[in-house]
């Protein structure tokens, strides 16, 4: 029998209120490190690039490089601190939730975003890890829906992150094939099929 | 090339040589202008070294050669559910595309085609390169029965509820038709008039940026009185004051070239413009010498999208497109990274019932309370903090871009009055931002119902995109540092086609929407392409 009950909006599960899992403690150093290799790198340009103004042939050339030199460094000193202490900050604000239908990962200092992507809509999965991820026992996972909006979730520990992309795959096979209990019976009906009456809006607007 | 002859290789007709050789020079210049700065570069060695000249008649032996190889190695073969593809010359490929995987099939006829009968079919996969599922001049009876067997072969998910689902989904589908005025597949719905086409053309937007652009630059004008002078002067010396007239008469001439421009541009692309529904399918036809064909499947749609420019309102027409997913990752194997960007169902023209017959039919019996029309009283206003925040974006904006410029300008002074000349200049440019983030606030909008959610969107035009929750692929809620003193987030949601956003609603609204529209998705069992 097609048994469809009406599903009270309070009831559905929120994602407010999450219990978020922190990414790989050593994430933050090894965010550090890659930051370091940068700061590095891009002070040795710098370094040559002021050597070869100060050692060409025109004079101009040299009082310039001499009056860019301080501006110069403070910038980099602003930039270099920056990107230094940056994930210090950013990383503990990160985060992700497995739930059974949905995984969501929470990013952003100052634009805080939520992002959930159903198991259902996505296509496939991949773990990444470079160099630097490797040396620190990392693993990134990307999760990808149709369309742009998957997530990348950087700074994962390998054996975590293998286990949540089982853990994904075996999810989106199950959603593909299975419907869930509560979808059992054909939802012929589109306005039926979410259980909402059409007076049932999910929403009781304030704006 | 006979159709109902499945199982053996075959070519296309020989008249897709040219097709190759279309092809072949496409792939040496991507754009136009590649192949005028080639030409330009050509005709200064040449100037330099007549003997160069003579490499232009090899190369085009060269190319007309590449043309007849490509269409000599390209044979096809079709089978009960696919279709074989080998081509190449140097680099084979095999393509084996399955008929399920096949998203769509367009069809397009260049003017040799159209007098001969032929089509270029154009199968949208998901994965694989536009340019490998192309059958290059074959026989329109060729092009239906693919159509056919394509059809024949939806996809078919390992449970066999899905397939009911997919009847169920028909048949309201159909319940839908006998309402609306297409009651057997392949009814007319809309075609465009030459009355319409020309309202395409007075509302093109580069006559707009044309106008513009003649208005910044009148010195032109003063240039081609020069020219047109002597000879109007030698035609009349009646008229002693000239000089006035030849410049109406020059600004007249301008309009009108660029009007003519225009109409013809519509008229190229436009001409004929016919919707039909065609079972599942929406299919439009249009255009002067290339006729092109585009079919999409009505549950492919993502979302509709209405809007309208400056000139279309003065009209009170609408443009209506429908997007079906736009980039479909190739599932499970990494080994074709191609992405397929599917064909744009467009009607360059309608009028708002018209669009509102249409999303229903496209929505079927979901999103009833859904609207795509602009002035619909049930769109909700975004908080105004929302101008605050666009004043900012612009001010800060117009401010980066002034900083060169200053830097220029004050180029004698010290760094500080730079800086202050900066620092007045966002000051100043505040109150425009404002005027614009006003403006902006109150074109938009969204209004939802359980199924569906519409935004509306603009500055002078105003645009309405609607979707089905089911459809959503990530939802997103973000908030800025401004949104979260003032308790206020934005809603972004990806669709397969593309972003969507509702910025500037409560927090509480946007959450909710978000559990809601999340809770649709992931019991759903629908197919949502």
């Amino acid at each position: 029998m097609f048994i469809n009950p009406e599903v009270p909006l309070e009831s559905l599960p929120s994602a407010d209120n999450l219990d978020w899992h922190a990414l790989h403690p050593s994430f933050v150093r090894r965010l550090q490190l890659g930051a370091l290799i940068r700061v590095l790198v891009i002070g040795a340009i710098g370094t040559v690039a002021y050597l070869l103004m100060q050692g060409g042939d025109s004079e101009a050339m040299g009082r310039f490089a001499d009056w860019l030199l301080s501006y110069a460094l403070i910038a980099f000193g602003v930039f270099a601190a920056s990107i230094l202490i940056w994930p210090v900050i950013a990383v503990p604000r990160r985060g992700y939730v497995v739930r059974e239908k949905d995984i969501l990962y929470k990013t952003g200092v100052l634009w805080r975003s939520v992002k959930a992507v159903p198991f259902n809509r996505v296509q496939h999965t991949k773990i990444d890890s470079g160099l630097l991820d490797r040396r620190f026992g990392l693993a990134n996972l990307s999760v990808f829906p149709a369309g742009a909006g998957g997530h990348k979730i950087r700074g994962l520990g390998t054996d975590t992150a293998e286990r949540l992309r089982v853990y994904v795959s075996e999810r989106i096979e199950a959603e593909a094939i299975e419907p869930a209990d509560d979808e059992r019976s054909p939802p012929p009906d589109p306005r039926t099929e979410a259980g909402a009456a059409p007076d049932n809006g999910p929403v009781t607007d304030a704006g | 090339m006979n159709p109902s002859e499945p199982g053996a290789w075959q070519r296309t007709s020989p008249f897709a040589i040219l097709f190759f050789i279309g092809r072949t020079i496409k792939s040496f210049t991507r754009s136009l202008i590649q192949l005028v700065a080639t030409f330009g570069a050509l005709a200064v060695l040449i100037e330099r070294n007549p003997q160069v000249a003579l490499a232009i008649p090899a190369g085009i032996v060269a190319i007309i050669a590449a043309g007849v190889l490509q269409y000599w190695f390209f044979r096809f073969r079709i089978e009960e559910d696919r279709i074989h593809i080998h081509q190449g010359v140097v680099r084979k490929t095999a393509l084996d595309l399955p008929f399920d995987r096949v998203q769509g099939i367009n069809v397009e006829r260049s003017l040799i085609d159209r007098i001969l009968g032929l089509v270029t079919v154009s199968m949208d996969t998901a994965g694989s390169a536009t340019a490998e599922g192309q059958l290059p001049s074959v026989t329109s009876e060729l092009a239906d029965d693919l159509r056919g067997r394509i059809r024949a072969h939806r996809p078919v998910k390992t449970a066999d509820r899905i397939a009911d689902d997919e009847r169920a989904g028909e048949a309201a589908g159909e319940a839908e038709e006998g309402r609306g005025r297409e009651r057997s597949p392949g009814q007319v719905i809309l075609r465009l008039t030459g009355g319409d086409i020309a309202r395409i053309g007075f509302s093109n937007r580069n006559l707009v940026v044309a106008a513009a652009v003649l208005g910044l630059f009148g010195q032109s004008i003063d240039f081609a009185e020069e020219r047109l002078r002597p000879i109007l002067e030698s035609a009349g010396e009646a008229f002693a004051g000239a000089g006035a007239l030849i410049q109406v008469l020059v600004v007249i001439g301008f309009v009108l070239v660029g009007l003519g421009l225009v109409l013809f541009g519509a008229l190229l692309r436009y001409h004929g413009f016919t919707l039909w529904r065609e079972g599942t399918a929406y299919r439009t036809r249009a255009g002067l010498l290339t006729q092109r064909e585009v079919v999409v499947e009505t549950r492919k749609i993502q979302q509709l999208t209405l809007s309208h420019n400056l000139v279309l309102r003065l009209f009170r027409r609408h443009r209506l497109r429908a997007l079906p997913a736009a980039l479909l990752p190739n599932q499970g194997s990494a080994d074709t990274p191609g992405l397929q960007i599917a064909e744009v169902l467009e009607v360059p023209l309608l009028q708002g019932p018209e669009a509102e017959d249409l999303r229903k039919s496209v929505f079927g019996r979901e999103g009833d309370a859904l609207t795509l029309l602009p002035r619909s009283a049930g769109f909700k206003r975004v908080s105004p903090h929302y101008i605050r925040a666009l004043t900012l974006r612009i001010s800060f904006t117009l401010a980066l871009v002034a900083v060169p410029f200053l830097t220029g300008l004050l180029r004698d002074r010290g760094p500080g009055e730079v800086v202050l000349g900066v620092f007045i200049f966002w000051l100043a440019s505040i109150l425009p931002a404002a005027l614009v983030g006003w403006v902006r606030w109150r074109r938009q909008g969204y209004l939802h119902d359980g199924d569906g959610l519409a935004s509306r969107s603009g500055f002078l035009g105003r645009k309405v995109d609607a979707f089905l929750f089911r459809k959503a692929q990530s939802v997103t809620v973000v908030q800025s540092p401004l949104q979260r003193r003032k308790g206020l987030a934005t809603l972004n949601v990806q669709l397969a086609c593309g972003p969507l956003s509702v910025p500037y609603i409560d927090l509480g609204v946007a959450s909710r929407l978000r559990d809601y529209m999340l809770y649709r998705v992931e019991s759903s069992q629908r197919r949502w392409h």
